[in-house]
Order: C-alpha cells, then structure tokens, then sequence
C-alpha cells in the first residue's frame, strides 16, 4: 500500500510537472485555415484547372515584365531600372490586372442578377475561389502599389470569399449580408471605374 | 447544430460548415501536435496535413467513433510519420543523445527541472512518449488513446505505466519533490 500510495504521489507530480513539456502557443487558427485552404486548391479540383491557367498567365506576364526591365537594363532583375522601364514592366502588371477586373466585374454583375432573379447558382462558390487565388496574387504584385488598387483588390477579396463560403443551402440572409457589403463599399461601382474604357487587353479562356 | 448536420453540410460542400468544424477541432488537434513534435513550425503543418486529409476522406468517416476520437486517430498519424521523415535533420535527435547520458544516472550538468523533465521525455521509446503525452499531458482517455493508435486500452495502460516508471527512474534526483 505504501508502494501504491507512493506511485500515485509520483503519478500526480509528474502530471503537474510535464505541463510544461513542449507548451503549445495560443493556436494560429486563421493563419493555418488559410493555407489549408491553399493546399486543398491546389491539391487540384477540377475547377482549379482554370485557376492554375489564370495564374499561370498573371504570373507570364510578371515574367515578361522583369525579362524587359532587365533586356533594358542590361543588368539582373534586382537592378534599379530606369522610370521608363518601370513603366514598361508596370504595365505588364496592369494589363493582368485590368483582365482580371474584367472577368470579376463579369462575375459579380451576375451573381447579383441571379440573386434578384431568385435563382442560386451553385457554381458561383467555386468560381469565386478561382478569382480569389488571382486577387491574392495581384495584392502580391506591383499591382497593388497604388493605393487605390489596393483597396478595390481588399475589398473584392472580402467579397470573393464570403461567396466562396456560401453553403449548399444557403439562406436569404447569407446572400444579403454579401450584397450589402458590396452597397456600402460601392465594390460594383469602383470595380467598374476601375477598367478602362475599351477593349480588355488580354483575354484567357474561361471568362465567365 | 449537432454533429452529424455539421459533417453531411461539410460533405455537402458547404464552407461556412468546414470552418465550422475546423473551429471545433483545431485546438486540440494543434496542441496534441504540438506537444508530440516540440515545434511550432511543425505542429502548424501537421495541423494542416489533418484537417486536409480529414476533409478529403470524411466520406469514410462512418460516425462509430466521435468525429474528434477519428480526427485525433489521424492526427497522431501525420505526426507520428512527419516525425519519422525529420526525425534525422531535427534537433530533438541531439537532445535525445544527451538524454542517454541522463537515464539513471546521477544528477548531471543540468540541474533545471523543466529542461531534465523535457530530455528524459523525449528519451522515451516512442510509443511510450505518446501515449505519456496523450493521458498525463493533453488529458485523452485510454479508450480515446486506444482508437487513435490503433490499439487495445491495455496496451495503452501498460505503455503509460511504463513510461511513468523510466521517467521516475530518470528523474530520481528530484524524488524529494514528490515524496514530500
């Protein structure tokens, strides 16, 4: 008995003691949601081929900007460039930028319509992850250097992932706390102001 | 919402559900992770490897164990192998080589508590440190340890009891505090 009580003392000291042994932080739950996510996306769905296209175009056209800035300057891509080749490589990034714009304009204006019309597209979800991937590339780029850009481009990607989280069976009031958000930040109307008149510069495939 | 709603929403493709459920797990899985791999870095990955591949195979989950009891199982698997893969460009193995040093033998260079407690824990055979950091740690159950190792609550008794006894042997210098 002496032994047994002696165990149990052992027993609970050590309890208390090992909670220091290797004491985890406070969970980083939104970092890691994030790039499960991520991973998920990539871990291919057949949706994300075309992600992957318009990724693979936004990421040629940063390509083709450095390549050009350093053709010009004869130096590696690190190299301060002249204001006209900064031009010239930000350009490049405009230019998938405005293409990206379009097709979220595109995007956008339909969902609403399909929401006054009473219809509940169940593809709207996926087809806002794949605009969300190329929105957080863009927020990564040269692109998001103007502020305003930047703001449109945080403000879209609020939007896009409260439609790619809309549930199967979703309610009215899901759908009007996204279009709500969409009204006070007047995301519609400075998305709209945002792409220049004219033709869009460069077209993929897919565009909805 | 009850469970089984949460899983056939998840299943159904609803994302508000998938962090829903990721919400109601993570912090236990991320501890458990995180205890077991001693490493934040590493810990936030095997986090991330369980719930992605909770996902992708919730379609077998057939509900006879509790949804946490079958995310832990997988948990302590992605663990248990990550550890395996870096085990040889990890840290700990020049710490389990100092450890060796500590087993048994007489009070050494490192008189503090937390450090000699941490070495001797990590000296123990791996099943042993498990299934010790699962019930005196994190507060799992045999029955829970059982499911999530794939083995009978026995074992899971029998492990623990001895890990307990080469901790004690390990740590004798310090029997003062207990007895007292």
């Amino acid at each position: 008995m002496m032994f047994d009580n002696d165990e149990d003392k052992f027993a609970e000291w050590l309890q208390h003691a090992a909670k220091t042994y290797h004491a985890p932080r406070p969970t980083p739950r939104d970092e890691m949601w994030t790039r499960i996510e991520a991973a998920r996306i990539r871990r291919v769905r057949p949706w994300m081929r075309w992600t992957l296209a318009a990724a693979a175009v936004l990421l040629l056209g940063i390509g083709i900007g450095r390549w050009t800035a350093q053709q010009r300057t004869g130096g590696p891509a690190g190299t301060p460039v002249a204001s006209a080749d900064t031009s010239s490589r930000d350009m490049v990034y405009q230019v998938a930028a405005t293409q990206y714009l379009s097709r979220t304009e595109t995007f956008l204006t339909g969902f609403r319509a399909d929401l006054r019309a009473g219809r509940a597209d169940t593809r709207f979800p996926g087809q806002a992850r794949d605009l969300l991937t190329t929105t957080r590339l863009l927020l990564d780029s040269p692109a998001a250097d103007d502020p305003r850009m930047r703001g449109l481009l945080e403000d879209l990607e609020l939007v896009l992932v409260q439609i790619s989280q809309l549930p199967a069976a979703r309610q009215r009031h899901d759908t009007d706390l996204i279009t709500q958000g969409m009204d006070q930040r007047s995301v519609l109307p400075k998305l709209r102001s945002a792409i220049p008149a004219g033709p869009v510069p460069v077209r993929t495939q897919g565009a909805t | 919402m009850d469970e089984r709603d949460l899983i056939n929403r998840v299943r159904a493709g609803d994302g508000i559900a998938e962090r829903a459920l990721y919400d109601a797990h993570v912090d236990r899985v991320y501890r458990l992770a995180y205890r077991l791999a001693g490493d934040d870095a590493l810990a936030q990955d095997f986090t991330q490897e369980t719930f992605i591949r909770a996902f992708e195979k919730l379609d077998t989950f057939r509900g006879e164990s509790a949804l946490s009891t079958w995310l832990h199982a997988i948990t302590t698997t992605v663990v248990l192998n990550g550890l395996r893969k870096v085990k040889r460009f990890h840290k700990r193995e020049a710490d389990l080589e100092a450890a060796d040093g500590v087993t048994g033998g007489p009070r050494q260079a490192e008189p503090d508590l937390k450090v000699r407690l941490r070495q001797a824990i990590d000296a123990l055979p791996q099943g042993y440190r498990t299934v010790f950091v699962m019930h005196d740690i994190e507060g799992f159950t045999h029955e829970e340890i059982g499911v999530a190792l794939g083995v009978e609550t026995g074992t899971s008794k029998a492990q623990l009891s001895r890990a307990r006894a080469k901790l004690r042997e390990s740590l004798a210098d310090f029997a003062g505090e207990w007895v007292t």
